[in-house]
């Protein structure tokens, strides 16, 4: 019966001396939760780094570090935020928990523009057969480091494939159908200066494009008419070849100019109206 | 026999029990604190620093916390915080060349040059750490430098052989006349921006200049009035661009080199950490 006694004593003890500081441990990653839950990222960062100075046995290391990657992440940290998705893949213990830091990590990627980056950590979990499960989820954020790096034409052909998400991929293919063309811009005001100028709409430096290179074509040309060759060479060259390189310059700055505000006008409507998720 | 085991569960459970951490003792929060200090997470340790400090008086702690203020560039607050270094604490002397610091950083003059006197005359371990910190300050101030065996003295060697540059550009900054660079370009189109070592710009201009005076001479001569007057419009547009660009070319020149003196000396005085000594706070 002593003996009997004896063991008792003993395993209570054991679970008393492993589950008290393991409790404390547990209250001290709930608060944190709660105040993550509550948008105290400040806060929340805090508690978790505290929990992982005491957290001697590294029990609760994954789930710090993932949910101070979050916090850091939600207060726009991006640089810190990746910091902390880095230490949580390195901590995890399942694939489940490595998957989730990864793409973590990766949509931080995209909201930060490093898309190359992303586009690695995207591939790398594409490749990795224990997530084959998870390719739909892999190719959604795929589609959106496309959206940030302004490939909308490639975001579409994600998002459509198996009707990955519609909303997304009409948003995509709207915004691809609006983009101007960088190419044609140009190309066109090599055969006709301004054209390219009036393509993006912006007639009056188109007008002035066409007046200036019809006003030096029109003197060049006439000097070599009238056998001043010298006057030719020098307006042709200083004054005509100028105008009409600089119209071609133009023409590209402004598809440039204008792709970027199609783009953003997108964007904005991505991060205000959009339900689905984002990065 | 039951009984016994029991008491003796109690009495060897007490002290497990005790062994459960408890975040908010204050030693912990120093131990916290300290770690975020170190992890360079200024803002979480001051918060911290302040926690332990309602219940545990300690110079340390309150240096630590004007230390993370100045390392966070929040100048104002760190000079606040130095200054309640009272003269018993053995960090006094340590606080007196930050708050110099601060001063010099918050680019309040008069207050900068009164303590930093007071510092220099007090002959603390300090004093020369100010008078370098001063002195270097002089350059950055249109005050007549001292001269310049006064100027150096405080100075190591390798710190003299890089003040010496600023000095010397101090006492005979190489400015471009705008007056000048105007007639230069007046007189012969593009002079001026050669004259600021704007090259390519000043022979573009000399060659555009003279390429539409010439097309609007020839035009003149051989009876084109309408070629020529506008060869003639555009030729005096290009001309008065240029007279006026090469004012604009000898400002821009003497603004470059106004920044590159004072980045030079400002990254200087970073490398040296504005002469602060260094501290090995995070063992």
């Amino acid at each position: 019966m002593i003996f009997v006694n004896k063991k008792i004593v003993f395993f209570v003890l054991l679970a008393i001396i492993n589950l008290h500081p393991q409790t404390s441990l547990q209250q001290q990653f709930d608060t944190a939760n709660e105040l993550y839950n509550q948008e105290k990222y400040f806060n929340a960062i805090t508690e978790l780094k505290r929990l992982k100075l005491f957290d001697k046995e590294n029990l609760y290391s994954f789930q710090s570090n993932l949910l101070i990657g979050k916090s850091y992440k939600a207060g726009a940290k991006f640089d810190e935020a990746i910091k902390y998705f880095t230490l949580a893949e390195m901590d995890a213990t399942n694939d489940e928990g490595y998957f989730d830091s990864k793409i973590l990590s990766a949509r931080t990627n995209i909201l930060r523009r490093t898309t190359k980056q992303a586009e690695r950590i995207l591939n790398e979990l594409k490749y990795d057969s224990r997530f084959m499960l998870k390719a739909n989820e892999i190719k959604y954020w795929q589609g959106w480091n496309y959206i940030f790096s302004d490939e909308w034409d490639k975001a579409y052909e994600i998002f459509s494939t198996n009707n990955l998400d519609t909303t997304l991929a009409n948003l995509c293919k709207s915004v691809d159908e609006e983009l101007y063309s960088v190419e044609f811009a140009k190309y066109s005001s090599y055969l006709i200066p301004g054209s390219g100028q009036f393509y993006t709409g912006e007639y009056i430096s188109g007008a002035l494009s066409i007046g200036w290179n019809i006003l030096f074509g029109y003197l060049t040309i006439n000097a070599f008419v009238e056998d001043r060759v010298f006057d030719g060479i020098m307006v042709g060259n200083f004054l005509w070849l100028r105008f009409y390189s600089g119209n071609i310059q133009n023409a590209e700055k402004f598809v440039v100019q204008k792709n970027l505000e199609i783009s953003n006008k997108a964007l904005k409507y991505l991060q205000f109206q959009f339900k689905g998720e984002k990065p | 026999m039951k009984t016994k085991l029991f008491l003796i569960l109690i009495v060897v459970c007490s002290p497990i029990y005790s062994q459960q951490i408890d975040f908010n003792s204050p030693q912990n929060i120093k131990l916290f604190a300290d770690f975020l200090f170190c992890d360079k997470d200024y803002l979480r340790a001051i918060e911290e620093y302040e926690k332990y400090l309602k219940v545990i008086d300690s110079d340390t702690v309150k240096f630590k916390i004007a230390l993370s203020y100045s390392l966070m560039n929040d100048q104002y607050s760190a000079f606040q915080k130095f200054s309640s270094a009272n003269n018993s604490s053995t960090f006094y002397e340590q606080s007196g060349i930050e708050i110099l610091k601060s001063l010099y950083l918050l680019k309040e003059d008069s207050l900068f040059y009164l303590f930093s006197n007071d510092l220099i005359n007090s002959k603390s371990q300090f004093s020369n750490n100010a008078q370098k910190l001063l002195n270097t300050s002089i350059l950055m101030t249109e005050k007549k430098l001292p001269d310049e065996n006064i100027f150096f003295k405080p100075f190591e060697n390798e710190e003299k052989i890089i003040l010496r540059k600023f000095y010397n550009q101090k006492l005979n900054r190489p400015y471009k006349s705008e007056f000048a660079a105007g007639i230069f370009s007046a007189i012969i189109p593009g002079a001026g921006k050669i004259y600021t070592s704007n090259y390519g710009d000043g022979i573009t201009a000399f060659i555009l200049s003279g390429l539409l005076t010439y097309l609007a001479y020839t035009n003149f001569e051989h009876n084109h009035p309408t070629r020529a007057w506008i060869f003639t419009a555009l030729g005096t547009g290009f001309y008065a661009g240029n007279v006026y660009g090469s004012v604009a070319s000898a400002q821009i020149f003497n603004a470059k080199v106004n920044f590159d003196f004072e980045n030079g000396l400002k990254i200087f005085l970073e490398e040296k950490n504005y002469f602060t000594p260094t501290y090995d706070l995070c063992k």
